[in-house]
């Protein structure tokens, strides 16, 4: 029992490096264009296919159709902006989500219509890495590093780069940033090919773990916004911190009850926080 | 003003008129169905608009609706107590629930966007708690409810009858609807969603109207999900339960416009028909395109009918007559 809940451990604060990844895209989306979006985990979904098409249909080998498969979210992400977002950019709060929920009826029947219904993946065999008592699958490691580093980078970029600066200073204060000489629409695309590139990096290290269906991406939506909220939307640093916490809680619980126990528990500990401290574990009151 | 007003008296007499013979001249089973589903959904818009025309949009009705839907139903099905019963039970427990839900947020002062993800949060609660209950459930395969085609069980073998109690479920809805625009708490509650604390000075209990609004409208859901589950008979935590339900009877009262008290009608009423048409014109040689067709024209609707199509349409019937008026 005691190595179960040390392995559930240990695998939380795996999960909790790709869920902070996962968690980040959103999270940048609603600080920068101040949209939620609804259906992010689809677009994870998405770029899981987009993946296997490429390798499976067109031959092209496991990393390039990964990379491809990131590009090809990335323009996803573009065209979201201009064809939904865009227009929708002084429409009350409650339009624009249900704009982009309607977007998740789109995408899990258009996944559906094209690849069918069926468990499709790639079969990839990792081996598993032995410490003793405890066993850890490399590709968990594998996606925890990358996410990381992708992290790493994407700290770098937001802060060392003049597009970065670009992007926060929208994200900080629109007029402010508009007077000097920032066109936010630009920054507005930018930040959508950010979050969709992510989302097919994401799906990218999902391939080794998991086989991928229409609905493979709703939990995932519900996931992310409980780990941005929980740290305060917006706040990069807290969705990082927060995404942790709730891999750690969500991979014990379901190791000592059941997975919709888990599930529960993270969604309760969701709204306990929104009782609470409605700006989340960092966020500043406005 | 005064022409207005009996235009649209005039108008929803003939409407009343239209759907009271409806089954009568049209005798089509198929058809009757789908009008029993639109005056269906329409109550449960309705209620739901209840709350979201004075700023509180909740994501979550799903939970009123599945309580009000599995409550009568498990209790027939495993102790065989009468829906008639069931029902007031379900409703007891959905009030419970709603006033659980609604006093904390609004004790804490959650607004706006903050009270849509809690509810859309309780939403996939509840859902998640079907599952997990499904020795008793039957978790994601959902649950049938035991055929014995007599009224004592609230079962009919004219399904006209459901029809008709859609009907008066509705218009019980448009009636407290215009009850409450006559009375002081559509005053207190316009002033509370303008500013909380400027009402709350001038002494209008905000948390109670608040909380009180929200039992109504949770009430009516469960009532609504209570006759959908004996009219459908199944009932499966993606149909009645959940984020994707609570997201779909959004999607009818907004479409038609919250703002306007047949708004929900007329949004259901084309949400309903066109994921039917739809349905029938594609077949199921494409599972699936169908939705994409309807989820495209949702988007297409909210882009350029931000205001809902009932709502655009009478503002601008408004404003013409407006100018003859004048004139």
């Amino acid at each position: 029992m005691f190595d179960q809940i040390v392995m559930a451990l240990l695998n939380g604060i795996l999960l909790g490096g790709v869920l902070a990844l996962l968690a980040f895209g959103l999270n940048l989306i609603f600080g920068v264009v101040k949209i939620i979006h609804m259906a992010y985990g689809q677009f994870v979904m998405l770029g899981f296919y987009f993946i296997y098409y490429f390798y499976s249909s067109w031959s092209v080998p496991l990393i390039p159709a990964m990379a491809m498969g990131i590009v090809a979210m990335a323009l996803i992400g573009v065209l979201t902006q201009l064809l939904i977002i865009n227009p929708l950019l002084n429409a009350p709060r409650l339009n624009q989500l249900l704009a982009l929920a309607s977007l998740i009826i789109v995408v899990e029947n258009l996944a559906q219509v094209i690849w069918g219904a069926d468990y499709r993946g790639i079969p990839l065999s990792m081996p598993i890495i032995q410490f003793g008592d405890i066993y850890v699958r490399s590709s968990f490691l594998l996606a925890f590093g990358g996410a990381i580093l992708t992290l790493l980078l994407l700290y770098l970029f937001l802060n060392r780069t003049y597009l970065g600066l670009g992007i926060r200073a929208v994200a900080q204060d629109l007029d402010m940033a508009k007077a000097v000489g920032i066109n936010p629409k630009v920054i507005y695309i930018l930040t959508l090919a950010t979050g969709g590139a992510l989302t097919g990096l994401v799906a990218a290290f999902f391939v080794p773990i998991y086989t991928v269906h229409p609905h493979f991406g709703a939990s995932f939506t519900l996931m992310a916004f409980v780990i941005v909220v929980f740290g305060g939307m917006g706040n990069l640093l807290g969705g990082f911190i927060s995404a942790f916490i709730i891999g750690i809680v969500t991979s014990v619980t379901a190791v000592l009850s059941s997975a919709e126990a888990a599930n529960i528990l993270a969604l309760a500990l969701f709204i306990g926080m929104m009782m609470v401290r409605p700006q989340g574990l960092l966020g500043t009151e406005s | 003003m005064q022409l207005k007003g009996k235009i649209a008296v005039y108008g929803q007499i003939a409407l009343l008129v239209v759907l009271v013979l409806l089954p009568f001249v049209v005798t089509s089973r198929y058809l009757t169905h789908i009008f029993t589903l639109i005056l269906l959904w329409s109550f449960v818009a309705t209620a739901w608009a209840y709350m979201a025309r004075f700023g509180m949009v909740s994501l979550g009705h799903g939970v009123f609706l599945g309580i009000g839907a599995y409550f009568p139903m498990l209790m027939f099905n495993y102790w065989g107590v009468t829906p008639w019963l069931g029902i007031l039970a379900g409703l007891v427990v959905a009030v419970a629930v709603a006033a659980l839900l609604g006093y904390t947020c609004f004790r804490f002062g959650l607004l706006g966007d903050y009270f849509a993800l809690v509810t859309l949060a309780v939403a996939e609660v509840s859902s998640l708690t079907v599952m997990a209950l499904r020795e008793v459930t039957g978790g994601s395969l959902g649950c049938t409810l035991c055929a014995t085609g007599r009224m004592a069980d609230m079962q009919f073998e004219d399904k006209r009858v459901y029809y008709f109690m859609a009907l008066i479920l509705l218009m019980g809805a448009v009636y407290i609807w215009r009850r409450i625009d006559r009375s002081p708490i559509r005053l207190a509650l316009t002033a509370i969603e303008e500013s909380e604390i400027a009402a709350s000075s001038l002494g209008v209990s905000v948390i109670r109207y608040k909380v009180l609004i929200t039992l109504l409208s949770a009430a009516l859901t469960a009532l609504g999900g209570a006759l959908y589950a004996q009219y459908v008979t199944y009932v499966s935590p993606d149909t009645i339960a959940g984020v994707s339900v609570s997201l779909a009877v959004c999607f009818k009262a907004i479409l038609g416009g919250m703002f306007t008290v047949l708004g929900p009608f007329v949004g259901s009423a084309i949400i309903v028909s066109l994921e039917e048409y739809i349905r029938i014109a594609l077949g199921t040689s494409f599972l699936g395109l169908s939705q994409i067709i309807f989820g495209v024209t949702l988007l297409l609707m909210i882009i350029f009918l931000p205001k809902g199509i009932l709502g655009s349409i009478s503002e601008k019937i408004a404003r013409r007559l407006d100018r003859v008026t004048v004139r």
